[in-house]
């Protein structure tokens, strides 16, 4: 692995940490995983709004399923 | 690199574990996570880093009011920003910025209420015309307006983004129709223009945009109008000269105000590509935040909307004004309590008045007209402008002439010359510029326009028809070192207007007084043709007496003039100056058959210019209805002189006929009436009227105050009151000349009594001698012819008869004097009463008439 490389790696570790921290800040409830994913995402020219609003879906979606598990398991 | 798909299936894997096992519901998630994706959520929203910096940071403030949290992410935000690794910085923080947003919210309804305070409604109507809240597909909880946006998107009409509104905004400025926006231009200038918006299935404006549009649009729909102008006025000839300063400085408005455009349009642009630029440096922030919208740009042109108001409404003025009446509209809008207005119309007054100001100029200090476009407040007459007035020294051999030969020129052609040159003079200084109300500038002011038209006249006046322009022309050059007169300094312009009206009238009183001798002119008009010289008058009446008694067609002008170098040869007279002599004349006016020299003999005095602006023909003819007048009266004293000197003196010495002394005693209480009657006229008419309006006339030349027309006004003034008093005029309508022909009975009824008692004279005269003959018959002696018996019986029917016209004219004497004092007793006048009082002053008249009611 040459320097320049491991260069890379370190400021992109360092971007995502500081990324991290302010979506911390921010209280967005994002792991780092996701968020590195969303990142990459933006990067290859997703629209950031959009793609707020897919994750909005998605946990909507989420609770949505888990409320209804809870009711199944509720009833059971 | 992962594919997109990719990267959403992980991201729905991971934030929903359930799919991992569920394909189709994963993959039925994944494909509407990429319809949201591709949809256009908040593609409107500007990339505006230091707002959306801002905004974060309201909202870290909102949850933890302590500050500490949005330091660390501005912090965190500038450790972000030197970042190499990440391309769009930008993005990736809307996303964070929307999720924390949406997170909040979401929180809020889903979870207990929180502690911090409900979200601003900031947050709901953000600049941008599309909310970037999340469409999403359940039905419960939108807004009539997200449920519209949703409409739209669907159909495909979304709001047109504002970039190119903007630059539609920019050119509607400019008076162009832009892409979307249009002018819809009406050549007929009677219906209004009015502003098309494009219909674009593609693209909706929203109503509020439009209104935005429609006030910007007000302003380049003004400048159209206003630059329109501006070219037209350049474009065409004759346009006057303060309508050409205006348009210069609406001209050098209009560059101001492109120039504005310009920077407008160059922000408008830099915000574009700051746009790509923002990446690399962060002073970006400050750039972005000073980016054109559509609201700032109407804070922008704000100012120049009512800069443009105004300048279309003087544009709209000038359109009908004209020259000083434009100005005048201008200065109609400087008493305005708005400073901006004020201040626009000061620096507006202060180009447009210049010339003005110039032509002020020339005027006030030298009397010149320079007006090609005749917008100043004093018009020339075109029908007077060419002509001149005629002045001495030019004619000098013309007047020499005119003395040398006067007396022996025929009665027509001269005098039609001498009145053809006079009427010039007055008609000239009263026609040959008039003043026009309309074009003069109110912050001059009615009274100081006058002085101004006052002054230059009374420059030109000296100029042209006294020939004195040196004068005028060192007067120039003393007052250019002076300053310029200009609208902001409205005190020193009514300083130099005041000091130029003094200098111009107390020099014009100077030139006419000195130059001129008006005062040995009126002087002379006093002495000669108002009997003033009693020397010279008594002579004039002694040497002419006997010749004007003969009918006027046997009477000569050459021996009426000879006869008059004789009196005034004989008289004080000629110790006056030649100048004034050679002026006067005598004449005989338009005869008619049967008429005597003395109806038709009159004096006259020619003036020439430019006295007879002064002494003008109206006036002259005025003088000589007094001389007319006062020479009759002259006329009757003297007959009634010679009569009493032979009653009194002669009547006593040799007419012995002691039967008629008690009718001589008669005659001579008559004739002391008659007498005592003129007497009181005359000193009336000199003491009393002449010489008070005299000294009027002669103070007010002292006081050398007041210009040409102050002038010519005093001597209108003092022989219109010699007029009225002397003749006796009073004002009613109808009776003006009531008293007036009384006295003129008068006058011949004491020479028909003249006459009576020379006849009378006559007779007693033979008789006597008769009685004297016979009386030397009786002693013996024979004396003359002899005695013839029947001339006795002859002579008492003449007698008889002589003694009743004597009786007949006494008493119609009395009973015209009595009513003349009755007439002169209620007259308006009290000069005129006084003189009623004088005449009966025992109140001889009133006890005679309650004698004869009596009786």
């Amino acid at each position: 692995m040459s320097t320049r490389e491991s260069d890379h790696i370190s400021s992109a570790q360092q971007t995502l940490e500081i990324l991290f921290e302010m979506s911390e800040l921010l209280n967005t409830q994002l792991d780092r995983e996701t968020l590195a994913t969303c990142v990459g995402m933006i990067e290859h020219g997703a629209n950031p709004e959009a793609l707020a609003a897919v994750i909005q879906e998605l946990r909507r979606e989420s609770s949505a399923l888990n409320a209804q598990t809870t009711a199944a398991v509720g009833t059971r | 690199m992962p594919t997109l798909p990719q990267s959403l299936e992980s991201l729905v894997t991971s934030i929903i574990p359930a799919t991992r096992d569920n394909s189709r519901y994963r993959n039925e998630l994944v494909s509407h996570c990429e319809d949201i994706l591709s949809s256009h959520i908040g593609q409107n929203q500007e990339p505006d880093l230091g707002y959306l910096a801002d905004k974060v940071k309201r909202h870290l403030l909102q949850t933890s009011p302590s500050g500490v949290a949005s330091l660390k992410f501005t912090n965190l935000l500038s450790r972000f920003l030197d970042q190499p690794v990440l391309s769009r910085k930008h993005a990736t923080l809307l996303f964070l910025q929307s999720l924390a947003s949406s997170r909040q919210t979401a929180t809020a309804t889903s979870f207990l209420p929180s502690l911090a305070p409900p979200p601003p409604p900031r947050h709901s109507s953000s600049p941008s015309p599309v909310e970037p809240s999340p469409t999403t597909r359940q039905p419960k909880g939108k807004s009539k307006a997200e449920i519209l946006r949703e409409y739209r998107a669907k159909i495909g009409r979304s709001h047109l983004p504002e970039q190119p509104l903007l630059r539609d905004a920019l050119y509607l400025l400019q008076g162009i129709s832009g892409k979307y926006v249009h002018f819809n231009l009406n050549d007929d200038a009677n219906s209004e223009d009015t502003l098309v918006f494009v219909e674009d299935p593609r693209y909706i404006i929203a109503p509020p945009t439009k209104a935005l549009i429609h006030r910007l649009s007000e302003v380049g729909y003004l400048y159209t109008r206003v630059e329109s102008f501006v070219r037209e006025s350049e474009a065409s000839t004759g346009v006057g000269m303060i309508e050409q300063s205006l348009c210069h400085h609406l001209q050098s408005q209009l560059t101001e105000y492109y120039r504005l455009i310009a920077i407008l349009e160059s922000q408008m642009a830099s915000k574009r590509t700051r746009v790509d630029e923002n990446r690399t440096s962060d002073d970006d922030q400050l750039g972005e935040e000073s980016g054109l919208t559509l609201r700032r740009l109407d804070v922008w042109i704000n100012e120049w909307r009512l800069r443009m108001r105004m300048m279309s409404v003087c544009v709209e003025g000038a359109r009908d004004a004209h020259g000083g009446a434009l100005v005048n509209l201008i200065h109609g809008y400087a008493d305005n309590g708005d400073p901006f207005v004020r201040k626009f119309t000061d620096q507006l007054l202060e180009e447009v008045s210049k010339p003005f100001f110039a032509t002020l100029h020339k005027w006030l200090f030298s009397g010149e007209l320079y007006d090609p476009f005749s917008e100043f407040f004093v018009a020339l007459d075109p029908n007077v402008a060419h002509l001149q007035y005629v002045h001495p020294s030019s004619l000098a051999g013309g007047i020499g002439q005119l003395s040398g030969d006067g007396g022996f020129a025929g009665l027509g052609g001269d005098a039609d010359d001498v009145t053809g040159t006079r009427d010039g003079g007055l008609r000239l200084w009263e026609t040959k510029y008039q003043f026009q109300k309309d074009m003069l500038p109110m912050f001059v002011g009615e009274s100081f326009g006058k002085k101004i038209f006052s002054t230059g006249k009374s420059l030109n006046f000296i100029r042209y028809s006294c020939h004195d322009s040196d004068w005028v022309v060192t007067r120039e050059k003393m007052s250019n070192t002076g300053g310029t007169l200009k609208y902001s300094d409205i005190s020193g312009l009514e300083r130099s207007i005041d000091a130029a009206y003094l200098t111009a009238s107390h020099r014009l009183f100077e030139v006419f007084i000195e130059k001129f001798k008006l005062l040995d002119h009126l002087c002379a008009l006093k002495n000669y043709l108002m009997l003033g010289h009693g020397d010279f008058a008594d002579q004039l009446m002694e040497a002419l007496g006997p010749s004007l008694t003969r009918p006027a067609n046997t009477l000569y002008r050459h021996n009426l003039t000879a006869t008059l170098e004789t009196a005034i040869r004989s008289s004080n007279a000629e110790k006056d100056p030649s100048d004034v002599l050679r002026r006067l004349d005598a004449r005989m006016l338009e005869y008619s058959h049967g008429e005597i020299g003395w109806d038709v003999f009159t004096l006259e005095y020619k003036v020439d210019a430019p006295i007879d602006t002064v002494l003008d023909p109206d006036s002259m003819e005025k003088y000589l209805k007094l001389f007319r007048h006062l020479w009759q009266m002259k006329r009757i004293e003297g007959a009634l002189n010679i009569g009493w000197m032979r009653i009194a003196g002669g009547a006593r010495n040799f007419l012995r006929v002691p039967e008629l002394e008690f009718e001589w005693h008669k005659i001579r209480l008559v004739m002391a009436e008659m007498i005592h009657f003129i007497r009181q006229l005359q000193a009336y008419c000199h003491l009393e009227v002449i010489e008070c309006s005299w000294k009027i006339l002669i103070d007010f030349l002292n006081k050398k105050e007041g210009d040409l027309d102050a002038l010519i006004e005093a001597h209108r003034s003092y022989l219109n009151r010699m007029v009225k008093k002397i003749l006796l005029l009073s004002p009613k309508t109808g009776k003006e000349e009531t008293v007036l022909t009384q006295v003129k009975d008068i006058f011949s009824i004491i020479l028909q009594f003249r006459e009576a008692t020379d006849n009378f004279y006559n007779y007693c005269l033979s008789e006597s001698s008769r009685r004297d003959e016979k009386l030397d018959a009786d002693r013996g002696v024979v004396t003359g012819r002899g005695v013839r018996e029947d001339s006795g019986k002859h002579s008492t029917e003449t007698l008889d008869g002589l003694l009743e016209r004597l009786k007949e004219y006494g008493s119609s004497f009395s009973e015209r004097a009595q009513t003349i004092v009755q007439h002169l007793q209620v007259h308006p006048d009290l000069d005129c009463r006084f003189l009623g009082i004088r005449l009966s002053f025992s109140d001889f008249y009133r006890s005679k008439k309650e004698h004869s009611q009596k009786s």
